[in-house]
């Protein structure tokens, strides 16, 4: 394994967190916050240790393989976390090491599950920075290092291919580093969109560019206690529209870019996406009615819960708790559903979904005419088998992990929607689930250990199970150590 | 950056039908270069072999259809390179792009069929080039035999000045001497020595380089020039006057037929039966032997032992490879291997092969000489590239159209890069082999040996 060039990229990776840990440096100058010391001895940190790993040694061979590519993703995911957790800690605003390394993945798998119980107490620079961790996460680290940094060779797809969601990555022009750079552009020009239309409703700054972060990565990390809940409707209604947009396929946001609007709306995946909200939208506004009693407040509320739970962002109006079964029940199956493919949600993914539904038809028609050959298509493209399969595996690796996650917590005795929500909404990187982590509650009460397994289902869910899966098989392991004692050994 | 038509120098947008030897070598090299590259192949696995290692970017459909060449972007594409096995579809894929986009386009045809109507092509349907590597690489094996002591010749300059590859025996003038020496006494007047490869590497010499026996030595100079040169060295000249070429396919034909132009006695092994007929039809001059190639004993009934050149071209690289080895065991004729694949470079270098060409670098080099120029609308172009010892070192001609740094100055004020050398500076059709004391001027043309990559501009030698 190419050990050295997977230390490159790491090193990379830890320049451009102290890069971005410089920002919150800036919130803290601005509201005169001394926490803003502690954010600017992290960034040196990161910096020094970041040039010290990738300079020690060049690498010989820059070619980085599939298997390369993923453990360089999921190593660059920790460490990014094992750093950014490093200021919550040391201010003593988050006492808990574990606790602040939950809420950094959080932070940067867009999950959005706090263990805060009261975030109002928190300095504006670590409210920044929580928020901040969203918008760099919901792209990707590594789709950013691509921009940026020059690395030669083609074969740095697979880095690309780790950390993008979706069953099929490809480029959206020929060079992978101007495709990164568009997929930032489109990312950044939608952020500040957001932040505009926030502060024309009227809403102070500091919270119009922490929400907007937030709602950008669909993570979900707000600055009150009430989320969403209390500012005005035409905020909530803006907030509402961009996490439908930020859930939408990025590919399909490169054709209105080039100027060709009517193809957006020819990608079957968005097609799928958007009926899917309406139809749950409009099942659970006449399941709600009665509780609000007013058609307005009803839509407004549904609308903003049914986007916030598909595009995995997590944000909250209202207490979905106190709603009916059916309704939750809806909510939950949004929550495994999840965005489209290539946005910067999680969750399954509606592509995955439609094409599983379309096999299921499939082998149903195979029933009746047995003999019968049929090309599953999707986006008017017939589906190679091995796309088929990689989804097949994806779903039961999925299955896997969350019965083992769920049974691994299910040994602190809570309620069983508590525990199965839990995990839902940790490994589909929503946030709030039901019950006791349902939108009012948080992430506090669970002990040590299952905060771990929940900070590794964050991950997990957010680079897509393989990357993870394959960083801890003892095969991998066992390579980084041998590699790592030798380069050690050698220095000697 | 949006997939918009870019600026010079920027690098092209180039979309290549066909993920075959010559699509994946074009690909590798012009991705290098930092050209935006789409590649389309029908077959998925090769698309994913190719965007798996190289940056570039791939579509899986019939590169013939407006919609796939849509996909792929042909609105904003500067450039478009049909290669994939069929001349025909290499030749619809080019008419189809034309009409979509504004574009050249470059088609690789094979078939002697449409060999006569290449300049019907070009004018009629627009092409900016025609690439048959298979005539290609027999004009180069009718050079190396009418100058068989040479490994290899290319021509320069509309053939003023040939780049002649030789390799040194022992007890030569050239042993153990520096090149400063030889200059002094006389041996080198109007002849430069370009590259000199030894033991797998490839230097470009400076004065103290001293020459060893079993060098590989590349040297340019005009044809009468290189011809006196090599007799003062002591090799024999003279073209060969018999031939044998094993497998009468589209390179065997092509070979037989240029060979068989400038006078030499030319038999073909072939052991198809129909194929050996149409053979005999199409080349009355020949001598067709309907029989197995590999067999020695048709070999040697065939008078391998006497023949002045062995050039096998079936369509089999082992098979070549083996043949080769048989023909410089068995007998002193000079022997041509012509490989398809560059896979076990290492290995190959290592055996006595004679001359060995490499067809799909022969046909990538013509599109990259090409696509360098067409980026270079405005300064100082490249005229001609050609790649030395398996591409391990480049020939570029340079034309200086402006003033520059490097222009009016005399070369030995000059800091050029290491690894670097000028051959020759060609004045209006004068050939000069430059001295510290020349200049560049407005107008010449200038050739430059070297072993970087990628060089663009005349400036670019500049350290």
């Amino acid at each position: 394994m190419n050990s050295s060039m997977i230390r490159v990229i790491l090193g990379h990776v830890l320049k451009i967190e102290a890069a971005f840990l410089l920002l919150p440096c800036l919130i803290a100058l601005i509201y005169r916050e001394e926490e803003g010391y502690i954010y600017l001895c992290v960034a040196g940190g990161c910096a020094l240790f970041g040039a010290f790993m990738s300079s020690i040694k060049k690498p010989k061979d820059t070619a980085l393989y599939l298997k390369e590519g993923c453990v360089a993703t999921a190593l660059s995911w920790i460490l990014l976390s094992l750093f950014g957790a490093l200021p919550f800690c040391i201010t003593k605003e988050i006492p808990s090491y574990v606790d602040s390394l939950f809420e950094t993945i959080s932070g940067f798998t867009t999950t959005g599950a706090s263990i805060l119980t009261d975030v109002e107490k928190l300095s504006y620079t670590s409210l920044f920075w929580r928020s901040f961790t969203h918008w760099i996460g919901g792209m990707g680290v590594l789709v950013f290092l691509l921009a940026v940094i020059p690395l030669s060779g083609g074969s740095n797809i697979n880095l690309m291919r780790a950390e993008s969601p979706g069953p099929s990555v490809g480029k959206l022009v020929p060079k992978i580093k101007s495709s990164a750079r568009i997929l930032y552009v489109i990312y950044f020009i939608m952020t500040t969109a957001e932040m505009g239309f926030l502060m024309l409703g009227g809403m102070n700054p500091f919270h119009a560019v922490t929400l907007s972060l937030g709602t950008a990565g669909t993570g979900g990390f707000g600055v009150l206690n009430s989320s969403i809940a209390s500012y005005s409707p035409y905020c909530k209604w803006v907030i509402t529209v961009f996490m439908i947009l930020f859930g939408v396929n990025f590919n399909a946001f490169y054709f209105i870019l080039i100027g060709k609007v009517k193809k957006f709306f020819e990608v079957e995946e968005v097609r799928w996406y958007l009926g899917i909200i309406a139809a749950a939208i409009l099942l659970i506004s006449i399941n709600v009615y009665s509780i609000y009693g007013n058609v307005a407040a009803t839509v407004q509320d549904t609308a903003f819960q049914v986007a916030s739970i598909i595009t995995t962002t997590g944000y909250s109006t209202a207490d979905f708790n106190t709603w009916p079964m059916f309704s939750k029940v809806i909510l939950v199956m949004l929550m495994f559903i999840g965005a489209c493919a290539g946005s910067t949600g999680g969750g399954i993914k509606v592509s995955r979904i439609v094409i599983m539904l379309k096999t299921v038809k499939k082998e149903l028609n195979n029933y009746s005419h047995p003999k019968s050959i049929k090309k599953i298509m999707f986006e008017k493209k017939a589906l190679e088998h091995e796309v088929l399969r990689a989804i097949n595996v994806y779903l039961i690796t999925f299955i896997i992990i969350f019965t083992t996650s769920f049974t691994l917590i299910s040994l602190e005795n809570h309620d069983f929607t508590t525990t199965f929500t839990a995990v839902a909404a940790t490994i589909n990187n929503i946030g709030p689930g039901l019950e006791m982590v349902g939108p009012t509650g948080n992430f506090a009460f669970w002990g040590d250990f299952s905060k771990i397994i929940l900070m590794l289902d964050m991950l997990a869910g957010r680079l897509e199970l393989f990357p993870l899966l394959i960083l801890f098989s003892p095969k991998v392991l066992k390579e980084l150590l041998y590699d790592n004692l030798k380069l050690s050994v050698s220095n000697k | 950056m949006f997939g918009k038509k870019k600026e010079t120098g920027e690098g092209l947008n180039i979309i290549i039908v066909g993920g075959g030897k010559v699509g994946t070598t074009l690909v590798e090299q012009l991705a290098q270069e930092g050209h935006d590259i789409t590649i389309i192949d029908h077959d998925s696995k090769v698309v994913e072999g190719i965007t798996n290692t190289y940056d570039a970017m791939g579509i899986i459909g019939n590169g013939a259809s407006y919609s796939t060449q849509v996909e792929a972007g042909i609105e904003n594409a500067d450039l478009f390179i049909a290669v994939t096995n069929s001349d025909e579809l290499n030749l619809l894929c080019c008419t189809v792009a034309k009409r979509a986009g504004n574009l050249a386009a470059i088609a690789r045809v094979r078939t002697p069929d449409y060999s006569n109507e290449i300049d019907y092509f070009i004018e009629k349907l627009g092409l900016a080039m025609i690439i048959n590597p298979d005539l290609v690489s027999s004009r180069v094996i009718a050079k190396i035999l009418t100058l068989p002591m040479a490994l290899d010749v290319t021509s320069f300059s509309h053939g003023r000045v040939n780049l002649v590859r030789i390799e040194i025996p022992e007890n030569n003038p050239l042993c153990d001497k520096t090149i400063a020496q030889v200059g002094r006494e006389g041996l080198i007047q109007q002849t430069v020595i370009c590259a000199i490869e030894r033991d797998g590497k490839v230097f470009i010499p400076s004065g103290d380089f001293i020459i060893r026996k079993g060098d590989i030595l590349s040297f340019a100079a005009s044809l009468r020039e290189s011809r006196n040169f090599l007799k003062k060295l002591g090799f024999k000249t003279g073209q060969v006057k018999t031939c044998i070429i094993v497998g009468g396919g589209r390179a065997g034909y092509y070979a037989a037929e240029l060979l068989i132009r400038s006078g030499i006695d030319v038999r073909i092994i072939e052991i198809d039966k129909s194929r050996c007929e149409k053979l005999s039809e199409l080349l009355p001059d020949a001598t067709i032997i309907h029989g197995d190639g590999t067999s020695e004993e048709l070999l040697k009934e065939e008078g391998i032992e006497d023949v002045g050149a062995f050039i096998p071209l079936t369509g089999i690289d082992e098979e070549n490879i083996l043949l080769s080895l048989h023909a410089k065991k068995v007998s002193k004729a000079k022997v041509i291997t012509r490989l398809t694949r560059n896979n076990f470079m290492e290995v190959v270098s290592g055996l006595d092969l004679g001359s060995v060409l490499y067809p799909k670098y022969i046909t990538s080099e013509a599109i990259i000489a090409y696509v360098r120029a067409k980026n270079n609308t405005k300064g100082c172009n490249i005229e001609t590239l050609y790649h030395m010892f398996d591409s391990r070192a480049e020939a570029i001609e340079f034309k200086i159209e402006q003033p520059g740094p490097v222009v009016d100055v005399p070369l030995s004020k000059l800091s050029l890069k290491k690894d670097l050398l000028i051959a020759y500076i060609n004045r209006n059709g004068k050939i000069i082999i430059p001295k510290g004391q020349d200049t560049i001027k407005v107008g010449d043309m200038v050739m430059i040996v070297t072993i970087h990559k990628g060089f663009r501009d005349v400036q670019d030698i500049l350290a």
